[in-house]
């Protein structure tokens, strides 16, 4: 009786873990998005055609457009050290706060490789570095993103 | 000079810490009270020390005095007195100043507590217990020194007698009251963890390994936990109001890093039951109280270290390092200790049959420490997936939300269960008496949930059937707990029913304060399923004058307006709001414009917000365009969120739960 009862302990200790384990791999593996630079991107951009991704990087100056009568934001990512930039479109959402030409940019949404262009279903914004140059001994060591889905 | 002195007094508690280290230590090994006595007043003169310090940067910010970095950084002469007081916090090197304070004033109150004790030479558990508390101390002294790289001293000048002409100002996010006692109240909270943490390593280190370590913190750890519930429940209502997104929690790292050691503590304060009732557990409960502080630094680590900051930024700074460090060597602290007491450690009794009360608790264990790792798995994916296959990748908000579903029922349902089973093994009697009737409930809930949701058009929404039956059956379960439980009592003092029900709670405090949280918790997963699960959104571009519908409600955007304050512009528009066609009045979502920002940004929403019932009506504006009275197009969000103030409702019933079963006093004649 009392090894017939340690077993079932044991047997649902397993099937909880493993149960457990299952939803977490399976999980992961559905929603894992990899995380870009522009640069990698479009250098990269064939192997996430149509795959969820995370872009960081400046607002290329001059390249947002807000059209509030339908709701869409259309800007280019550049990236922080080279030339390279990926087109952003984001729809149906206020326009972020703090969305300012060359202020850091991070989105999420699915990539399409044949028009460079994430479609965004979320966006987190930074000012451009406001304190270059302000009192010397001052680091930005600490900034918080804004956040709008 | 306060900034000097401020600074000179956290050089001496690195030698307070040092002498109580040392006197405690050589004390209770020579049994020489007098060193012992002398060690305890040492961490009285850290708490003084510490005090000083804190004063000073109080000081430095009522007077403004911009020779002081972090005032700079923080403050403003323009910004109100409350958030300069509150700056204190607002950045990192306050921020681990204010934490040690707490810390020392914790390390006192544990003194002061055990004076009586004191008296009797042998028992030398609360002097034990100092020892790792001193020990976190002086890390934590050690970072604000200055001495460390990466991290200033919080009273520091800077260099060469420079004085800034004004202080660039808190982050505008940080300046709202709620902001302002959020982050103090999750600091206490994780903080208060330190002291059952420290009594369990102190109970291996004096070999006292029974409950009693266990009964003596009891009272500490449910404070802990009544101020985390606290604490994150106002940074969910923070994100609420401030982010204007219409939601109050989002799997962030932060959050993250808040929420999972409430989960460790949950999962401890059910599990030192288990020992106290059946003497076992006992390895587990000090793993687990371990974990539990343990992931009070974690969560400092994974916010400040920069491992995830591009994608959530917090601090990029070498603090992680030196908290990762701290964590693991500690850890392998307690680990060598358990080893060395590994024979006094072994449990008495085993489980006996799958289906106990024991068995709900281990269950209920697996499931909160199960869901902590999986949250930690989620947070660190981005190290983790760099480290597998050398692609950083994240996952988002969705993979927490799924994946928390099935736990999280499980959960709900053993809140009910646990409370009624019996202990040892389930009899057929016991399922009967106690089992039936709350299941024939729930199954009606989740039968009614089903017909009201198919009603509103949704297709068999399987997780809200079965978050209801869960629910339904959990009250129905406790609910006759306190009913036979306040009739027996009314009958043995042949008293009214309302006075048997006072007896009862008053006779056993823990355990029905314990049932009241469990119907809070009950009370949150509604609230969860409705404003997760249901709500409406609407967004419209709109010129004065136009109307848009969200359910039942009809909004018309009649005005803008712009007004100026100290140190913001508040720009806006303002609603007329009908409900069924009625008027019940206005709303005014605005955008603020904050002119002296520090290190956050320039610009946050304002959301309008309007409670009807449990219900609300939430309005995030996107942007007030200039051409705004002759035609042009502001962007709004509007947001019909059910059961919202049921969440904050079912929050409240848990602390009040907390706060009977806290009335308990320890039970301290036991083992001593």
């Amino acid at each position: 009786m009392k090894k017939q009862n340690r077993f079932k302990i044991v047997a649902a200790s397993v099937m909880l873990l493993g149960g457990m384990v299952f939803l977490v791999v399976a999980m992961t593996r559905s929603t894992s998005m990899r995380y870009f630079t522009p640069a990698l991107l479009v250098a990269d951009g064939s192997s996430a055609d149509k795959q969820q991704v995370q872009v960081d990087g400046l607002i290329a100056e001059g390249s947002s457009k807000w059209d509030a009568a339908n709701f869409v934001l259309t800007f280019a990512i550049r990236d922080r050290e080279t030339d390279a930039t990926v087109n952003v479109i984001y729809k149906d959402q206020l326009k972020p706060d703090n969305f300012t030409d060359g202020g850091s940019v991070f989105v999420e949404g699915e990539y399409d490789a044949s028009q460079n262009l994430v479609v965004a279903t979320k966006l987190m914004t930074k000012c451009a570095s406001k304190y270059d140059g302000a009192e010397s001994a001052v680091p930005t060591d600490e900034t918080s993103y804004n956040s709008s889905e | 000079m306060t900034a000097e002195i401020g600074q000179a007094a956290i050089f001496l508690s690195v030698l307070s810490c040092l002498w109580a280290i040392a006197f405690l230590s050589v004390g209770l090994r020579t049994r020489n009270p007098h060193a012992i006595q002398s060690g305890r007043n040492a961490v009285i003169a850290t708490f003084i020390l510490i005090s000083i310090s804190t004063g000073a940067l109080i000081y430095g910010f009522l007077t403004d005095d911009f020779s002081m970095r972090y005032v700079v950084e923080v403050s403003s002469a323009a910004q109100p007195l409350f958030y300069k007081i509150t700056a204190l916090w607002g950045r990192m090197s306050g921020s681990l100043l204010f934490w040690l304070w707490i810390l020392t004033v914790v390390g006192a109150v544990v003194v002061w507590q055990s004076r009586q004790r004191n008296e009797d030479a042998h028992d030398t558990l609360a002097d034990h217990a100092l020892i790792p508390i001193v020990v976190v101390q002086l890390f934590f002294t050690i970072l604000v020194t200055g001495l460390i790289e990466g991290i200033y001293n919080p009273l520091a000048r800077f260099p060469n007698g420079q004085v800034a002409a004004d202080g660039q100002g808190m982050n505008p996010l940080l300046q709202t009251p709620l902001m302002a006692i959020h982050p103090p109240t999750l600091y206490v909270g994780w903080i208060a963890l330190t002291v059952p943490f420290a009594f369990a390593v102190g109970a291996l280190t004096s070999g006292r390994v029974g409950s009693d370590w266990i009964l003596r913190t009891r009272r500490w750890t449910l404070f802990s936990w009544i101020i985390l519930t606290l604490g994150i429940a106002l940074g969910g209502n923070w994100a609420y109001k401030e982010l204007g997104w219409g939601g109050y929690w989002a799997w962030d790292p932060v959050e993250n890093a808040s929420f999972m050691p409430w989960l460790l503590g949950t999962a401890y304060l059910h599990s030192v039951m288990i020992q106290e009732k059946r003497n076992m557990l006992k390895l587990w409960n000090i793993l687990l109280i371990t974990l539990a502080f343990q992931f009070t630094l974690l969560g400092t680590f994974i916010t400040r270290s920069g491992i995830i900051t591009s994608v959530h930024a917090f601090a990029q700074s070498d603090i992680g390092a030196y908290f990762l460090g701290f964590i693991l060597t500690s850890t392998a602290g307690v680990i060598g200790l358990i080893i060395y007491r590994w024979k006094r450690l072994k449990s008495a009794n085993r489980l006996e049959s799958l289906l106990s009360r024991e068995s709900a608790f281990v269950l209920n264990n697996w499931l909160l420490v199960g869901l902590t790792l999986i949250i930690l798995w989620g947070t660190l994916w981005p190290v983790i997936s760099e480290a597998i296959n050398g692609e950083k990748s994240s996952v988002p908000e969705s993979f927490f939300n799924k994946v928390v579903i099935i736990p999280g029922l499980l959960l709900l349902f053993l809140t009910g269960a646990g409370p009624i089973i019996s202990w040892k093994k389930i009899t057929a009697n016991n399922f009967r008496r106690l089992f039936v009737f709350p299941l024939l409930i729930g199954l009606v809930g989740g039968a009614l949930t089903w017909g009201f949701l198919a009603l509103k058009g949704y297709t068999f929404p399987l997780y809200s059937v079965l978050c209801s039956f869960a629910a339904v059956f959990v009250c129905v379960a406790i609910f006759a707990e306190f009913y036979r439980g306040a009739k027996l009592r009314a009958k043995r003092q042949e008293t009214s029913f309302l006075n048997g029900l006072n007896l009862l709670i008053q006779r056993n405090k823990r355990r029905y304060g314990g049932y009241i949280i469990h119907i809070g918790i009950v009370i949150l997963y509604i609230g969860i399923m409705g404003s997760k699960g249901y709500f409406l959104l609407e967004s419209e571009p709109l010129a004065i004058g136009q109307s848009m519908q969200v359910g039942r409600f009809e909004l018309t955007m009649k005005d803008s307006f712009k007004k100026e304050y100290a140190n913001y512009r508040r720009t806006g528009v303002i609603f007329d709001v009908k409900k069924d066609g009625k008027h019940i009045g206005t709303m005014e979502p605005a955008l603020h414009l904050y002119h002296k920002t520090g290190q956050g940004e320039p610009e946050t929403k304002e959301s309008a917000i309007r409670h009807f019932g449990m219900n609300d009506l939430y309005i995030a504006l996107g942007n007030v365009p200039p051409d705004i009275m002759t035609g042009g197009l502001a962007n709004v969000q509007v947001y019909h969120n059910p059961l919202v103030g049921v969440v904050w409702l079912g929050i409240a019933v848990m602390v009040l739960g907390g706060i009977v079963a806290i009335a308990e006093k320890s039970d301290r004649s036991r083992e001593a």
